[in-house]
């Protein structure tokens, strides 16, 4: 083999390892990322809960803090609607968010 | 500044205290606002003068305000009925706007007109050297009073969550530079959350509040009359206010006469068992409320000028 063949081997070897490793980290992040979405979903569940919580029953707090933040609120009302939707099918939901089919 | 609010079962003289108190003060030459809260509004006709929403001069010294708690609720809805209305502009289309008026007749917003008209006196009103506050009956004003301390225990909690959900935000940025979800584009900084700013404000504002109420330059008065009814009523605000750890330092007991030596010092003992704080004052009956009635000869001023 002649020496420029040597290094193009060596060459296409490092970028499979590069690609191999490259692909492994975006793998994590993707993870992370997505169980970092699932706690903020669950978190912004709860802090529309707390917040109207007199629509379902809880003890909730002085009515106006919820008028006065309501109509800043489109995004967390959307998820709680999923939530609340999905609740009987709590698989379900956690295999929607994560892809699986 | 300093501000003196009178507090007490109805019918045992707060208003006439609180007018002549104001009086008095005034004739010495400070300026004092009297602000009445209470829905009788018997502040204007102890002064023989029609009141408003607005304050009215009286004397160079003096001016008077009764604050309309309905009017105040009616422009507090009107102005998120117009943010919601807005938000939700379709409903419009089916005459469904006109149902978020239900939302004047939910519970608490007398209590919470009454606390930022209180807050927005406290915060435009910085000239004056004394404002005093007639309050509604008991049960309201016990309410009002403890409305900013409720708030801030809420409003810290849902800032602390919202922190969490920021955070979470900023990683998932960080990490994918994803925060758009469905062509939106979510906040991750603090400053640029609108949920986050509104509770700074609402924070700031009732923290401001609560200081004031608790501070050195504030003053509670309960007013009772030597009689037993008078003294459970009394019994209640007096571990109400201790309960919400505001600062009650004079009492007064008002339409004494000699006759009831007896019961008023069973009163005052009862209310008071070895408290050295509360300052008890007995006032004399002065003859029956009516117009004028400010005008008393006796000196309310010493109870509260350093």
């Amino acid at each position: 083999m002649s020496h420029g063949g040597k290094n193009r081997v060596i060459r296409r070897a490092l970028e499979v390892i590069r690609s191999f490793f490259s692909t492994m980290s975006m793998a994590h992040r993707q993870q992370v990322v997505e169980l970092t979405t699932l706690e903020m979903r669950e978190l912004e569940n709860m802090f529309v809960l707390l917040l109207m919580g007199s629509f379902t029953g809880l003890p909730a707090p002085p009515s106006f803090i919820s008028v006065e933040l309501m109509p800043y609120l489109e995004h967390e009302l959307k998820v709680v609607n999923r939530r609340a939707e999905n609740s009987s099918d709590a698989l379900a939901e956690m295999a929607g968010f994560f892809d699986v089919t | 500044m300093k501000t003196i609010f009178f507090t007490g079962k109805g019918g045992v003289g707060k208003s006439t205290l609180a007018a002549t108190l104001a009086w008095q003060l005034s004739q010495a030459g400070n300026n004092v606002l009297a602000v009445s809260f209470d829905p009788a509004h018997n502040l204007g006709d102890i002064f023989g003068k029609r009141l408003s929403h607005r304050k009215k001069r009286i004397t160079d010294t003096l001016y008077l305000q009764e604050a309309d708690l309905d009017k105040a609720a009616g422009t507090y809805i009107e102005e998120n009925i117009g943010i919601l209305t807005q938000i939700y502009s379709y409903t419009r289309a089916f005459n469904l706007d006109v149902y978020f008026k239900v939302l004047r007749h939910s519970p608490g917003v007398e209590e919470y007109a009454a606390v930022t008209t209180m807050e927005q006196i406290f915060r435009e009103e910085r000239t004056f050297d004394y404002i005093v506050f007639d309050t509604p009956p008991t049960g309201l004003a016990l309410r009002i009073l403890a409305l900013p301390n409720i708030t801030i225990t809420w409003v810290d909690r849902l800032r602390r969550i919202r922190r969490q959900i920021l955070e979470k935000r900023y990683t998932i940025h960080n990490i994918s530079g994803k925060y758009i979800e469905k062509g939106v584009r979510l906040p991750f900084e603090e400053k640029e959350d609108p949920v986050m700013q509104r509770l700074e404000i609402l924070f700031k504002r009732y923290m401001n509040l609560y200081k004031m109420l608790k501070g050195a330059e504030n003053t509670i008065a309960v007013v009772f009359n030597p009689d037993y009814l008078s003294l459970r009523e009394s019994q209640r605000i007096v571990t109400g206010l201790s309960d919400l750890q505001l600062p009650l330092r004079v009492a007064f007991d008002n339409k004494f006469t000699p006759e009831q030596q007896e019961v008023a010092c069973e009163v005052e003992q009862q209310l008071f068992p070895g408290t050295d704080h509360v300052d008890v004052v007995r006032v004399p009956m002065h003859g029956y409320a009516r117009e004028g009635a400010y005008q008393m000869s006796f000196d309310l001023t010493k109870h509260f000028v350093p």
